[in-house]
């Protein structure tokens, strides 16, 4: 077990593209960090850095203490589970679990305990005489999980393991995943697209977008306090609404102009925005998160502003209202942005750009296509600077 | 034995575990009969230059012209003469010396060689060439791809000379040894066979080799525990080719080895129906048909290797 730390790390491929920009990440010693972000961000190619895979063009990389830039995957004893799986096809899930321990010239009694060690915390016992390709999915992936956790390596290093599973079972791996990694306190980093699965699963998470890191924190203070807009937008399902909008200032208490509305701030959100006061015309990111948008006959409390109703989706307990609202869209997403700017400037966005989560109870009576009144919590909403995407503190 | 005939063999074996089956479930027969007439057809074609050949060796009488496919008088006296190493010459000529065991010998020992070392080779040189990047990959690919589009039958002269030479210097690889004809023939066969099973290493998924890099297997512990099982196919089929090939090839053979002692079973046999022992066509097709098992054995050895679908289960696409 060990700390597994970058410092300053860049990866440059032979054919010119800059997969990673000064990466500087502390991954402690037993903890689980997930690495997140968007596809070709660069996650992978950070992690087959740490695996010895991949070259490390600039920067350190240690693990234990010890720089291992140049060292064989070999000599890193870390262990990897890969999107794949990559089990041998030709040998049983016993000796593809024995494998590692078997090029250690590990005695016989050892690997055989180990083996059974990892079979039984797997499930996997009943499997052992199998070839990879009799086991269904899940139990090649727990056979590559086995591979990895028999050899009591220094560090798990996983690379999206769920997604090729069907919904249902990746909830529960995820689980156990996550229940394995804290029974056997191996430094485990953990890479995935999906922001649910490092929300749920990571003591730590590290976002990272076009090969840059973004942010680290827990995941409930990635939530609440994103350091940047794509983090805003990236956390959270449903994502973070992002609408453009600038300071305004009515007769000494301050708002914040949505296209033509004005959402006055409480002094609760003026305490968290200090930098507000007196920068009206100022142009800003408004983030509401679709949790503190409510109906406004139910919160007669909150400033409210009204928005065509485009679609509801009833999720059960909850339902999903997407509004349309005269305001441009501030777009995370590479299309986003693209349809934006063939929007022209100051258009609205064509699709929905309003998304509140309410109760099942409260969607009732509201009707698509009709215009509604929707109460902002100003408590909790976020405010960046429109220029540098920094929030407003 | 040739490769078509060898395939028209193996599709024998594949057509009679047909038929065991149909015997099996007799109501099948009913709107595929057809199918077991062709196949029978196909089985009296094939066998029939066997049937020929077979017939030779057993007949008493030695000239093909004269010889019906029943032979008048059978006899085992040609295998007799190849066992003893000695043919009786024209009436008043003495018996002709023919070593025919030690041919026979020397074919398995420079066949099994050049297959062993042909597959060994060029899996190694595949393996580089599919997995390692280095400097001249691309050229050192094209250049096997130009060298082998010459027959190596334009070389023989060139051969010739440096077997000749290199013999001069090195005695164990020069004229008339057994080691430089193998040397000759793994030359000649290395730029298809890597080709060969460059693109069938292409196709081992690359997480294999790092997963088991990771695992912590040096370059060569991946070849031989990871790539080399996985690619038991093409290695199989690249082997038995070699094989045949060799027991087959009469060119370079007769040119490199010209002591009588060191002849291939190629080269030997065609002394029997060349001018030179008289037309000997019965000994000449006993020792053919002696020629044959060793190469039914190791493809129905091989068979089993030959399957597809080894990969499976190694990787989620
Ligand atoms: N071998 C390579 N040579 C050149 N460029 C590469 C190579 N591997 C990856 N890249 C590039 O590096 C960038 C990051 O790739 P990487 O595989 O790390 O993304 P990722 O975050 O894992 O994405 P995903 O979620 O889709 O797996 C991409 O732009 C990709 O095109
Ligand atoms: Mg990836």
């Amino acid at each position: 077990m060990a700390d597994v730390v970058f410092d300053g790390v860049d990866k440059v491929f032979p054919n010119g593209v800059q997969a990673v920009y000064e990466l500087s990440l502390d991954v402690h010693d037993g903890e689980f960090l997930v690495l997140v972000g968007p596809s070709g961000c660069g996650k992978t190619t950070a992690l087959r850095m740490v695996a010895g895979l991949e070259e490390i063009t600039d920067g350190t990389l240690t693990i234990g203490g010890r720089v291992v830039n140049d060292l064989s995957p070999k000599e890193r004893d870390v262990a990897m589970v890969f999107q794949n799986y990559a089990l041998y096809p030709h040998l049983t899930v016993a000796d593809n679990i024995a494998f590692g321990l078997r090029l250690r010239r590990e005695s016989k009694s050892v690997i055989e305990e180990r083996v059974h060690w990892a079979a039984k915390m797997l499930d996997l016992s009943p499997y052992l005489a199998r070839r990879p390709k009799e086991l269904s999915g899940g139990q090649r992936q727990r056979v590559a999980m086995g591979r990895a956790i028999v050899r009591k390596p220094q560090a798990f290093l996983m690379d999206e393991p769920l997604s090729n599973l069907d919904a249902k079972l990746r909830v529960q791996m995820r689980a156990d995943i996550a229940k394995l990694q804290r029974d056997l306190e191996t430094t485990t980093i953990y890479v995935t697209h999906d922001q649910v699965e490092a929300m749920t699963m990571g003591d730590r998470v590290a976002v990272m977008n076009q090969g840059r890191l973004q942010q680290v924190d827990t995941p409930q203070r990635l939530y609440d306090n994103p350091a940047n807009l794509f983090v805003a937008g990236f956390i959270g399902t449903p994502p973070m609404n992002l609408l453009a909008a600038s300071v305004a200032s009515q007769n000494g208490s301050v708002s914040v102009q949505v296209g033509e509305q004005a959402v006055p701030l409480s002094d609760e959100a003026m305490r968290r925005f200090p930098a507000v006061r007196g920068r009206e015309g100022r142009e800003v990111v408004l983030g509401v998160r679709a949790d503190d948008l409510h109906r406004a006959d139910r919160r007669p409390d909150l400033p409210a502003v009204n928005a065509n109703l485009e679609l509801i989706e009833a999720l059960g307990s909850q339902s999903i209202a997407y509004f349309r609202i005269d305001a441009m869209v501030i777009g995370v997403d590479e299309d986003l942005i693209d349809e934006r700017e063939a929007d022209g400037e100051g258009v609205t966005a064509a699709r929905p750009n309003l998304v509140s989560a309410m109760s099942a109870e409260d969607a009732v009576g509201l009707r698509t296509g009709e215009r509604v009144p929707v109460a902002i919590d100003t408590k909790h909403i976020h405010l960046f600077d429109a220029e540098t995407g920094a929030p407003l503190r | 034995m040739s490769t078509a005939e060898h395939l028209e063999t193996s599709a024998a074996v594949g057509l009679g575990t047909r038929t065991r089956r149909a015997r099996r479930r007799p109501r099948v027969l009913g709107g595929t009969w057809w199918r077991h007439v062709l196949a029978i057809l196909v089985i009296l074609w094939a066998l029939f230059p066997i049937a020929y050949v077979t017939s030779a060796a057993f007949n008493a009488n030695q000239t093909l012209g004269s010889a019906t496919l029943v032979p008048e008088r059978v006899t085992l006296d040609n295998f007799r003469y190849l066992v003893e190493g000695e043919v009786p010459g024209r009436p008043g000529d003495p018996p002709t010396e023919v070593p025919y065991l030690r041919w026979y010998a020397n074919t398995m020992i420079i066949a099994a060689c050049t297959a062993v070392l042909t597959v060994l080779l060029g899996a190694l040189a595949a393996y580089a060439f599919s997995r390692f990047r280095f400097k001249g990959r691309r050229l050192g690919l094209l250049a096997l791809l130009l060298i082998q589009m010459f027959p190596q039958l334009l070389l023989v002269v060139a051969i010739y000379l440096i077997v000749l030479h290199t013999g001069a210097v090195f005695g164990f690889i020069g004229l008339n040894t057994l080691t430089g004809l193998i040397l000759v023939y793994l030359g000649g066969v290395m730029g298809v066979n890597v080709w060969l099973m460059k693109g069938f290493f292409d196709t081992i998924p690359a997480e294999l080799d790092e997963s088991a890099r990771v695992d912590g297997a040096t370059p060569a512990q991946v070849f031989w525990g990871v790539i080399l099982p996985l690619a038991a196919p093409v290695l199989a089929v690249i082997g038995l080719f070699s094989f045949i090939g060799v027991v087959n090839e009469f060119v370079i053979a007769s040119v490199l080895l010209q002591e009588q002692d060191k002849f291939t079973l190629a080269r030997g046999l065609w002394g029997f129906i060349d001018q030179k022992y008289s037309e000997n066509w019965g000994t000449f097709s006993a020792g053919v048909l002696l020629a044959a098992p060793p190469v039914v054995i190791l493809f129905l050895f091989l068979q089993k290797f030959i399957v597809s679908g080894l990969t499976g289960g190694a990787v989620k696409g």
